[in-house]
């Protein structure tokens, strides 16, 4: 529409010239569909209306042969055929750029090239044929157009089936423009002036008669061929049945290889058509058969002709309505050979033919000059089988050939099958005959066609050149491969064991061909379709991305089939097949497989495996210098797909790891990861422990890992591990690694700070970390583990301990208590390790010691080694502690100095083992010394062994354990320790504490006061003051006592307490005066003092009577609350106080210990035994600060009695 | 996909009801379409089977319509035939003979085996000009309402499949093959030359 009305804006006066410019200029810049129009109106203008402009406008209208439409390009060659036509001379311009669009990508403009390239070799030939002089350039011209005549021949093999149907039409009006009209020829209307090979003149001198002659007949020639192709589609084949039938009718001289042509296609349709295809091709046989047989000259032929008629179908009646009346065919004159260089229309041989017009099919007699080679094959071919055609003959035939019948009807035979109607006539056996000689050509057999050898043989011997031959050769190789597949029904089977030679001689060339430039192309290329024959041809190599996706694709449609596959029972096919494909071909797919299996591996455990055995085949295979990375990748991925599934039901996992023929590095550290999982801690190790035992070749590759496990930071994990490490001990060949790593791990405890092999690959740690009782323990575990089973080993520990810094010898220390006892005290290593005490490991002995006895009383190997341990080499009297209840009584009584110079918490511990107190499971062990001895053996220590200090605090530690020490035991020590001579310095001590603790001892302490002035008590000063005390704290109830003292001892009593003397006094007044008369006058004189001086005499020996004095306890009992509470303590300290200014050298002793346990006062020292010495140090240490905080009070005290006393005295003075 | 829309052709006996209903179908999907017939006449269904109402081709369909509600409307009406040259002649004034019709194809229909014997006489006795090439392709279609319906449907989804090819000439074969096994019915295929 716009461009109407801009034509009609257009002044009318514009010109032509000026309209196309106008037009052109529009053109370029609008879309397609309006640039057709546009241009398509330039054409009209410039070729039309004035072509004087053609020349003009030419390039700009060629310009858009570049245009991206298709559309543009078909009408750029519209217009140039158009423009040659009209003006010839722009052939010369144009012609090569018809040759360039015909090589265009796209086939539309391919098609349409062929199209105009058909139309314009016409026109070409008849310009040059015109031409008086033919230029250079025309010349040139020729040479292009014969190139691309060529080139379109040549297209017959193109993929693409319109642009091979295109081409066919191309060869059809080429045949028939390079070969004579002649007077049969049928000449549609329109073509009338067309050019034709008659109208050549012989003389020219580029464009030669015989050489176009020659490329007419190859052009049929490669059409025939092409028809016969197997692959043939059916388009193309109707095409060239078409246009065959065209050539038969303009060009009657070719009828005869037309109608064999259709014989051999009729007998051989194409296998590869279907079902309505061989209808539409049949159907279109027959109409092209009607066609030629109305032609004049298929007079000849008609037998043949109504022959395929009838097979098609098609009634008599009908045939004969198209057959033409043979008179009138007499008259005319029949198809002629014609022969090169002339022009005949009659022959000599016509005589000849009018013989055959009698016999229709030309069998009678070879025609040596004048027919085809191929039609004389065939024809005595026929003749030759003829006579042997008896009914016995040909049911032999079809009895052997149902052999090579195929199993389903082809749809070409079902389509072409008609039931035989004239069997048995000689017709029909004319036809049979010929119909097997067909097929016996074209197979390369028979009498005809070694009869045309020969003859070919002479002829090629005269005519052809080495070239030929070389091209003939070429076409052989061709049509083997179409023989074969083609007539795979064929009745003759044999014609590949035929050797190549007596190939030759095939009909299809039994001209000499010319060498074309089409030639070479043929050869590679087949006629017809490609799909079937020539895979190579049609197919192109993929890219690397397509085959892998293609692959990949195709496997996983294998994997995915699952089920279907299953159903039919062929599962192993399956595995098999996948894991044969997935180990050949690296890339995607093994990952897909793999992540298949892992979807469901319970179900698919079988591919799993016969993946994992094909890789390790595959492996195996490329032995030496294969790599296991294949094989490791799969394995580690099955592994670790079944590590991270959430639940395990079935032992996968440890049968993946039993079957797979070798555990890689990675699969192992899957294998740990899984026994570091809590959950699966016991299959995992299960698992490993059976790949220990059941591949010894590297078990203690696996081995390894579970002791390393044995460290592991996870309890269960790490327990796990050295339970089964335990078990494994036990085996002989395994043991000694399990040992030799254990104490390796244990040798780290040497170092200064724990190796980063302690901690995990993933703890950053800093090489300086100090030890921990974590990482201590981590070097301990498996150690500790064996132990119990292998008590040799102690002795290691006890190396490593020596060397160990301070923290880890507290860490190994309690560490070590579960094994120790473990292997029990009658482990004779660990009475040997006892009996060596190596040095720097007596804390580790000890404590030892300690862990064994602790529950259990010391069997008597122990005691004996632990002393002879102490007496022999290391008098360390902290060893005999925890076999103290061993010892011999004098022993313990013996080392008891020492003992209670310890710590108090130790001095603690050996009272109550001493004591029987620590056991609370009844297992009490028979002490050596009773409560008793043991507080007698303290108030018998020589005091220079030991400070009084120490001495006291033991006894108080006795009287801490009321249950112990009860009255009655008390009493009894008070009873021996009284009878002692000398006293032992305590005694009063003891005996006011006894009384303090139990009041209703007053009595009994009475006694032992009265028995102690009779051992004259006042001898012993110590034991003399605290006798006053005592009777000082007693009184009223001592005032018997008092009294029994010689009267000097009774001044000594109040002039220490002046205090007592009135009340004593009073007491005494209060006696009956018979009693008073017992009293000494003395006595009375030292207690009246001041009164009057009674001489005090011998009366002061004369006791009391005992029996009064033992009546009266009870009586003192009652009274004794009265007694102040404080007043108790404050007496003891006093008394411990004066003792203690006596006995001042305790430090001196303890320092001799020290010494001799060779552990200075050292801070390490202090360190290395937590448990004793430490506890030995506050000793010295810290005794200080308690004390300093009582002795103040203690003096204060003291400072208040005294003053006090010495003020009684004082007074009393 | 061909730059230029796919000229077709749809021809039956009379070009009344099956290659007119082809016809309104592909027109309304948008195809270049053309419909004929190749019989020497037109023939409508009579008032019994051996007395057809014949036809020249020259007859528009409006003027058929009026003879035959003149004849017998109620017949006409309840066998359908009014209805359809009411549609017939609401596409085109009057049914056209293939063998006059000189345009070009790229695609002929025929909708029975003879019509499809008629038409490929009729381009082959033409004198070849530009060797353009026309295929043909026969669907039987049994002349009746319904299975012309079924049968146009069909023809217009063979149609597109052809329009949507990239390379019709290539790939009409397969295609082809594809239909004759989803339809269950063979057609009969070959190419002309104009």
């Amino acid at each position: 529409m716009e461009i109407s009305s801009k034509e009609g804006e257009t002044p009318i006066e514009m010109t032509t010239s000026e309209k196309v410019v106008e037009l052109l200029n529009q053109a370029a810049l609008i879309p397609t569909d309006e640039k057709l129009t546009v241009l398509k109106q330039v054409q009209e203008l410039i070729i039309n209306k004035d072509p004087s402009l053609l020349d003009n406008f030419l390039d700009e209208i060629i310009a858009f042969q570049t245009d991206k439409s298709i559309e543009v390009k078909k009408f750029v060659i519209g217009f140039i055929e158009e423009a040659c036509k009209r003006d010839n001379e722009l052939l010369l311009r144009l012609i090569a750029n018809l040759n360039m669009l015909l090589k265009d990508d796209s086939v539309n403009v391919v098609k349409k090239a062929i199209l105009t390239l058909t139309q314009l070799y016409k026109v070409t030939l008849q310009w040059l044929v015109r031409a008086k002089v033919v230029s250079d350039m025309q010349e040139a011209c020729w040479d292009l157009v014969t190139q691309m005549k060529g080139d379109v021949l040549a297209l017959l093999d193109s993929e693409n089936d319109g642009v091979r149907t295109h081409a066919i039409k191309f060869t059809e009006s080429l045949i028939i423009i390079l070969s004579p009209r002649t007077s049969e020829s049928d000449v549609p209307k329109r073509q009338e002036g067309d050019i034709s090979l008659d109208k050549v003149p012989k003389d020219q001198s580029y464009i030669r008669y015989d050489t176009l002659c020659e490329e007419g007949k190859t052009a049929l020639e490669k059409l025939l061929k092409f028809m016969v192709h197997p692959a043939i589609s059916s388009i193309n084949l109707t095409t060239a049945l078409g246009s065959l039938a065209t050539i038969a009718r303009q060009r009657p001289m070719f009828m005869s290889e037309v109608v064999q042509a259709y014989e051999t296609l009729h007998a051989n349709l194409p296998p590869t058509l279907a079902k309505s295809q061989v209808s539409s091709v049949r159907k279109n046989l027959k109409l092209h058969l009607v066609a030629v047989l109305k032609h004049p000259c298929s007079l000849e032929f008609q037998g043949q002709i109504s022959t395929l008629l009838l097979d098609l179908g098609m009634p008599q009646n009908e045939i004969t309505r198209h057959t033409p009346a043979p008179r009138e065919q007499r008259k005319r004159a029949r198809y002629e050979q014609y022969t090169e260089g002339k022009k005949v229309k009659i022959e000599p041989a016509l005589i000849e033919d009018d013989d055959d017009k009698e016999e229709p099919a030309p069998l009678s007699v070879p025609k040596p000059v004048a027919v085809p080679v191929a039609q004389s094959a065939i024809d005595l071919t026929a003749e030759f089988l003829h006579p042997l055609l008896s009914p016995e003959n040909v049911a032999n035939l079809v009895l052997i050939s149902m052999v090579y019948l195929p199993d389903v009807m082809p749809a070409s035979f079902q389509a072409t099958y008609t039931p035989v109607e004239s069997a048995g006539t000689d017709a029909q056996i004319k036809h049979l005959a010929r119909l097997m000689a067909t097929q016996m050509t074209s197979a390369g057999i028979g009498p005809g066609i070694e009869q045309c050898k020969a003859r070919e043989d002479e002829v090629g011997k005269e005519e052809l050149n080495e070239d030929n031959t070389a091209g003939k050769d070429i076409l052989i190789k061709r049509k083997v491969p179409a023989v074969m597949m083609g007539q795979a029904i064929s009745v003759v089977g044999g014609y590949s064991e035929k050797p190549p030679p007596s190939e030759a001689p095939s009909a299809v060339k039994r001209l000499p061909e010319p060498i074309l430039p089409s030639a070479q192309t043929k050869i590679t290329g087949p006629s017809g379709r490609k799909k079937v024959f020539r895979l190579s041809d049609v197919i192109q190599p993929l890219s690397d991305t397509q085959i892998e996706t293609l692959t990949s694709k195709a496997v996983k449609r294998i994997l995915h089939s699952e089920k279907a596959i299953a159903q039919s029972g062929m599962s192993h096919v399956r595995v098999k097949l996948l894991s044969r494909l997935v180990t050949q071909f690296e890339g995607m797919m093994k990952d897909d497989v793999l992540a298949f299996i892992l979807d469901d591996i319970r179900t698919r455990s079988d591919l799993a495996f016969s993946l994992l055995y094909q890789e390790y085949n595959t492996y195996l295979s490329q032995l030496p210098s294969g790599l296991l990375d294949s094989y490791d990748h799969c394995l580690y991925t099955l592994l670790s797909g079944l590590q991270e599934k959430p639940e395990q039901r079935d032992g996968l996992f440890t049968k993946l790891v039993l079957e797979a023929p070798i555990i890689t590095e990675s699969a192992l550290e899957v294998i740990r990861r899984y026994c570091e999982d809590e959950s699966r801690v016991y299959l995992g190790m299960t698992t490993l422990k059976e790949l220990i035992v059941k591949r010894p070749s590297r078990q203690f590759q696996y081995l390894h890992v579970l002791l390393d496990l044995s460290s592991h930071e996870k309890e269960k994990v790490r327990n796990t591990a050295l339970a089964f490490l335990k078990r494994m001990y036990e085996k002989d060949q395994l043991r000694d690694y399990i040992e030799k790593f254990a104490l390796n791990y244990m040798q780290l405890l040497v170092h200064p700070n724990p190796p980063s092999l302690l901690f995990g690959a993933d703890k950053d740690t800093e090489v300086a970390a100090p030890w921990t009782e974590e990482t201590v323990r981590q070097c301990l575990f498996l150690y500790l583990s064996l132990l119990p089973l292998n008590h040799r080993l102690v002795h290691e520990l006890a190396s490593v301990y020596t060397e160990a810094i301070a923290d880890i010898k507290r860490s190994v220390l309690r560490a070590i208590e579960q094994p120790i006892r473990g292997m029990g005290m009658n482990s004779p290593e660990l009475l040997l390790l006892v009996e060596n005490c190596p040095k720097g490991a007596e804390t580790l002995v000890t404590r030892c010691l300690h862990i064994l006895t602790d529950k259990v009383p010391p069997s008597p190997e122990l005691v004996e080694r632990v002393r002879d341990l102490y007496h022999k080499r290391v008098p360390d009297v902290r060893f005999l502690i925890p076999v103290i209840n061993g010892l011999e009584k004098n022993e313990v009584i013996q080392a008891l100095p020492k003992l209670i110079k310890l710590n108090p918490i130790v001095v603690k511990e050996v009272f109550n083992r001493l004591l029987g107190t620590q056991h609370s499971e009844g297992s009490s062990s028979v002490s050596p010394l009773t409560p008793g001895d043991l507080l007698i053996a303290l108030h018998n220590i020589d005091s220079t062994k030991c400070d009084m200090k120490s001495i006291i605090k033991a006894t108080n530690f006795c009287f801490g354990e009321k249950n112990v020490y009860t009255s009655e035991v008390l009493a009894v020590v008070m009873q021996q320790l009284m009878e002692q001579n000398p006293l032992p310095m305590l005694l009063m001590r003891t005996v006011i504490q006894s009384l303090t603790m139990y009041p209703r001892l007053g009595g009994f302490v009475m006694s032992i006061l009265s028995r102690l002035i009779v051992k004259q008590v006042w001898k012993y000063p110590k034991v003399w003051e605290g006798f006053v005390k005592c009777c000082q704290r007693t009184k009223p109830q001592s005032f018997s006592v008092l009294l029994q003292l010689p009267p000097a001892q009774l001044t000594s009593v109040f002039e220490r307490c002046p205090e007592m003397r009135a009340p004593l006094l009073q007491h005494v007044h209060s006696f009956t005066p018979h009693q008073q008369a017992h009293i000494p006058a003395s006595i009375m004189t030292v207690l009246e003092a001041n009164k009057k001086t009674e001489p005090v005499e011998e009366n002061e020996i004369k006791p009391v009577p005992p029996a009064s004095v033992i009546v009266e306890p009870p009586i003192v009992a009652q009274k004794e609350p009265e007694i102040p509470i404080q007043q108790a303590p404050a007496i003891m300290k006093e008394e411990e106080e004066l003792m203690e200014q006596e006995e001042a050298d305790p430090v001196i002793q303890e320092e001799i210990v020290d010494t001799n346990s060779q552990e200075d006062s050292s801070k390490e020292s202090e360190i290395l035994e937590p448990h004793l010495q430490p506890a030995e140090e506050p000793m010295e240490e810290s005794q200080p600060e308690p004390s300093d905080q009582q002795e103040p009070v203690i003096n204060a005290e003291a400072n208040t009695t005294g003053p006090e006393a010495g003020n009684g005295s004082e007074d009393v003075e | 996909m061909p730059s230029h829309p796919l000229r077709v052709a749809v021809v039956c006996s009379s070009n009344q009801n099956r290659s007119m209903e082809a016809h309104n179908i592909l027109s309304k999907r948008g195809f270049d379409v053309r419909s004929f017939g190749t019989g020497s006449h037109v023939k409508l269904p009579g008032p019994a089977p051996d007395k057809p109402n014949v036809y020249d081709f020259k007859t528009t369909y409006e003027q058929m319509y009026n003879d035959l509600v003149r004849k017998d409307k109620e017949l006409y009406t309840q066998n359908g035939i009014l209805h359809m040259l009411d549609r017939n002649k609401r596409i085109k004034s009057k049914p056209e003979r293939f063998q006059h019709c000189k345009d070009k194809f790229d695609l002929v229909i025929t909708c029975e085996e003879r019509v499809y014997d008629q038409v490929l006489e009729d381009l082959n006795s033409r004198e070849q000009e530009t060797l353009q090439p026309v295929h043909v392709i026969n669907v039987d279609i049994q002349d009746n309402h319904e299975e012309a319906t079924l049968g146009a449907f069909l023809i217009c989804e063979l149609c597109q499949c052809i329009q949507h090819t990239d390379d019709m000439e290539n790939e009409i074969d397969e295609l082809l093959q594809e239909f004759e096994e989803k339809s269950n019915r063979p057609f009969l295929h070959t190419v002309c030359f104009y």
